[in-house]
């Protein structure tokens, strides 16, 4: 042995460091500058998150971050339950045209990227399922602007509701869809009745079980916030992974039961939900790696469809939310501001795009690389819009 | 700058102004909405004003000038429902109350226009800590020098109106033991208090030019006093109600203002003298403080009771004049108020002492706001 035993190897073993802690550093930082120059943070987290990602510099890919997994399920549950919180069934039932904004401008985006994917040449029905993936907002980028700006107002109030709203709509026209392509391609007419039907109501009846589950517990704690806040991840963590476990679906678990605890609260036992600092890493990092693993390198070959997805995207929001801006309470000016709101895309459709892809070969690169794309690109753009839009309508706070 | 001429107004003719608290309905803290409800709502109809106040987070509503009680809380019910009408599609709660019980006033943003523009630069943070949610009674007066006559010996009653409104016993969080907190939120500005003791309308106006001479006031708005003429609508203003939980409460204050007027004008029961201002602060500090059960320092018989026994006892005395006025049934609530159920200051420490959280305060106190709830 070494008189210099205490040394370490040289060099040192790459596996040794712990690239998520680089990463969230990483995020950080560009975070900070792009808040410097007037940009949203998340925007920071991205850029860091590509620069580091294997289509960047490479420092970090799948197998540095592996073990993660089941920390970004973890953020995504907290995302998606604090959205569904953020959802007033009363809301919806006093002012119905919202519910009808929110069916509308979820159709007419489906319906308008249906069309450019079918001008493209895909199959119909795989068509129809990438239309549902696309149509969903990203409830992350969303939620965390909002949160970020400390906004207050129209356009922000009706971005989380209608974000979460039109991804419970694509979850199940995705899972309708999927069933279909199983009878396509594989045949089974039970399971193609049966798994959709599993994934809505098995989802919902969860969603029903833990939120009033969650009020039990909240009514013994009592409103201490401290205590409500530990309660609270504990079970998101236990809802993520049930859901996981009974294969039912964690986004529309997560966001159901948000809003069935919002909407069985009679006695408001719920102090404002926050998921404060602890929160805040692992949403960093949820950006980062979605970033990261962004494969930038198909957008070449699809950027061109991509770009006129995003557009059709964005004419079928704007149209059906001008369309009842004016019964639902909207102004017109804010109706704009809230059509360029919903433009950001998500780590969930991400998700759903590569389950089905792997499932189903069938969907075709083509189509897998137009999703991936346009994905990638309203990474960067979609908060840069959202953030413009929050800011112009003047829902942000004074001094952040 | 105009001849601050007084416009006549019909005597006893009275209307009201509310400013109102408009509430997130997740957590029940303010919200910025005041624009886009104030946007939705000129679409329709409806009867008296609606209008912006200082912050995204208030709204002032004001009835049309009425003789009759029945008349005038008809009148708050119909505008109340059209403001709750435009709040409900836009989700925003709107609640009475006096002060916000724990708002941060570092989360208020001033309303785009440029009259909060200039009070806002003027006096930095003190305009945001105003968000505060007042009544204001106006009682028509015939002439200036009626108007200050009036004015003056109101002085003496303005406890009454204090304590029988109070309704903002938390603030920032905590309770400040005050039954009514806004109007410490008040005194920090500098042209608060009362007005000068003058007379006649010529002295007010020499006052009043005095005071512009030297640039302190642009017009009658920038005095925050407890009572002050209001020449343009000719009537005098009582602005030291906290907004009460409920639209009837509201319109009882004013008919208990406009018997009061009534009384005043009729009987005359006291010789006018300054004599009124020298127990005038702690008067008020009591009826603050301590709301109906605070003392009273009566400074024409120098003799010193309970705000509550000095209230029943004008009550008494303003019997005949309700009569006049078809006003029995807004006495009969203020009656109740001081015999029996308390000020709205008592059923908030009530509904914070079983609940444990301001929240769900607010909470009630929209609902009660709506004509629901308990």
């Amino acid at each position: 042995m070494s008189e210099l035993f205490f040394l370490p190897n040289w060099p040192v073993q790459a596996e040794q460091i712990p690239w998520y802690a680089v990463l969230l550093l990483a995020a950080l930082l560009a975070g900070e500058a792009a808040w410097r120059v007037r940009l949203p943070r998340v925007l920071g987290w991205v850029l860091a998150g590509m620069a580091l990602g294997p289509s960047g510099f490479g420092i970090v890919d799948r197998a540095a971050l592996g073990g993660l997994d089941g920390l970004l399920e973890i953020a995504m549950g907290l995302i998606l339950f604090e959205l569904g919180q953020r959802v007033d069934m009363r809301w919806l039932r006093r002012n119905p045209w919202l519910l009808a904004t929110s069916l509308l401008e979820s159709g007419l985006a489906f319906a308008a990227i249906f069309a450019v994917l079918l001008l493209v040449g895909a199959k119909p029905l795989l068509a129809a399922t990438a239309a549902a993936i696309a149509l969903a907002t990203g409830p992350a980028v969303v939620l965390t602007l909002v949160k970020q700006l400390r906004a207050q107002g129209q356009v922000s109030e009706r971005m989380l509701a209608l974000t979460s709203l039109n991804n419970a709509y694509a979850f199940v026209l995705w899972s309708l869809l999927l069933a279909w392509l199983h009878a396509e391609y594989r045949g089974g007419w039970l399971a193609v009745a049966a798994h959709p039907l599993y994934l809505i109501f098995g989802s919902l009846a969860l969603a029903a079980v833990l939120s009033a589950l969650t009020l039990a517990l909240l009514a013994l704690l009592g409103r201490r916030t401290d205590a409500q806040f530990v309660c609270l991840i504990a079970l998101v963590v236990l809802s993520v992974s049930a859901a996981s476990m009974l294969k039912l679906s964690v986004v529309l678990s997560l966001l159901a039961y948000g809003t069935l605890t919002r909407a069985f609260d009679k006695d408001r036992r719920f102090v404002s939900l926050d998921f404060g600092r602890t929160g805040q890493i692992l949403v960093m990092l949820l950006f980062g790696i979605t970033a990261a693993d962004l494969e930038l390198s198909l957008l070449p070959a699809g950027a061109a469809t991509a770009a006129a997805l995003i557009a059709a995207r964005y004419a079928g929001k704007t149209l059906g939310i001008f369309a009842l801006a004016r019964p639902s309470g909207l102004s017109l000016r804010k109706a704009s501001l809230l059509s360029l709101g919903l433009m950001p895309m998500s780590g969930v459709a991400l998700i759903m795009a590569r389950e089905t892809s792997t499932s189903y070969p069938e969907l075709g690169p083509a189509l897998v690389t137009v999703v991936l794309s346009a994905i990638a690109m309203l990474e960067l753009l979609g908060p840069l819009l959202a953030h413009f839009a929050i800011v112009r309508a003047g829902e942000a706070a004074e001094e952040i | 700058m105009g001849e601050l001429t007084f416009m006549q107004g019909a005597a006893l003719t009275f209307g009201v102004e509310l400013e109102l608290q408009l509430i997130n309905t997740r957590d029940c803290d303010l919200t910025r909405g005041a624009s886009d409800l104030l946007a939705l709502v000129k679409r329709k109809p409806h009867p008296g004003e609606i209008k912006p106040e200082i912050t995204e987070s208030m709204l002032e509503l004001s009835t049309s000038i009425h003789t009759r009680h029945g008349e005038l809380l008809a009148e708050l019910r119909e505008i109340r429902d059209a403001v709750l009408a435009g709040a409900d599609r836009l989700n925003i709660g709107v609640a009475g109350g006096g002060a916000h019980p724990f708002q941060h006033w570092s989360e208020r943003k001033i309303f785009e226009n440029p009259r909060f523009k200039h009070i806002s630069d003027l006096y930095g943070y003190l305009a945001k800590q105003f968000t505060i949610f007042g009544q204001h009674v106006h009682i028509g007066c015939p002439s200036g020098d009626e108007a200050l006559y009036l004015l003056h010996s109101m002085s003496r009653y303005v406890p009454h109106f204090i304590a029988l409104s109070a309704a903002s016993p938390y603030y920032q969080g905590i309770d400040t033991a005050f039954d009514s907190s806004r109007l410490n939120s008040v005194f920090a500005f500098p042209l608060s208090g009362r007005a000068p003791f003058v007379r006649r309308w010529e002295e007010f106006q020499a006052y009043f030019a005095r005071m512009q001479g030297f640039g302190i006031v642009e017009d009658m708005k920038d005095f925050y006093w407890d009572i002050r003429p209001k020449p343009e609508y000719g009537t005098i203003e009582i602005r030291v109600c906290d907004t009460p939980v409920t639209v009837e409460r509201a319109a009882a204050l004013a008919a208990y203002a406009q018997a009061l007027a009534r009384y005043l004008l009729v009987e005359r029961p006291h010789p006018l003298s300054e004599d009124v201002y020298h127990v005038y602060s702690y008067n008020r500090f009591q009826a603050c403080r301590f709301g109906l059960g605070g003392e009273f320092a009566d400074p024409h018989t120098q003799e010193k009771r309970s705000l509550r026994e000095d209230i029943l006892a004008t009550l008494d005395a303003l019997a005949v004049h309700a009569r006049e006025l078809d006003a029995g049934e807004g006495l009969a609530d203020i009656s109740d108020c001081v015999r029996t159920s308390g000020n709205d200051a008592r059923w908030m420490r009530e509904i914070y002492a079983r609940s444990h959280s301001l929240p769900d305060l607010v909470w009630r106190q929209a609902e009660r706001w709506r004509g629901e709830g308990k």
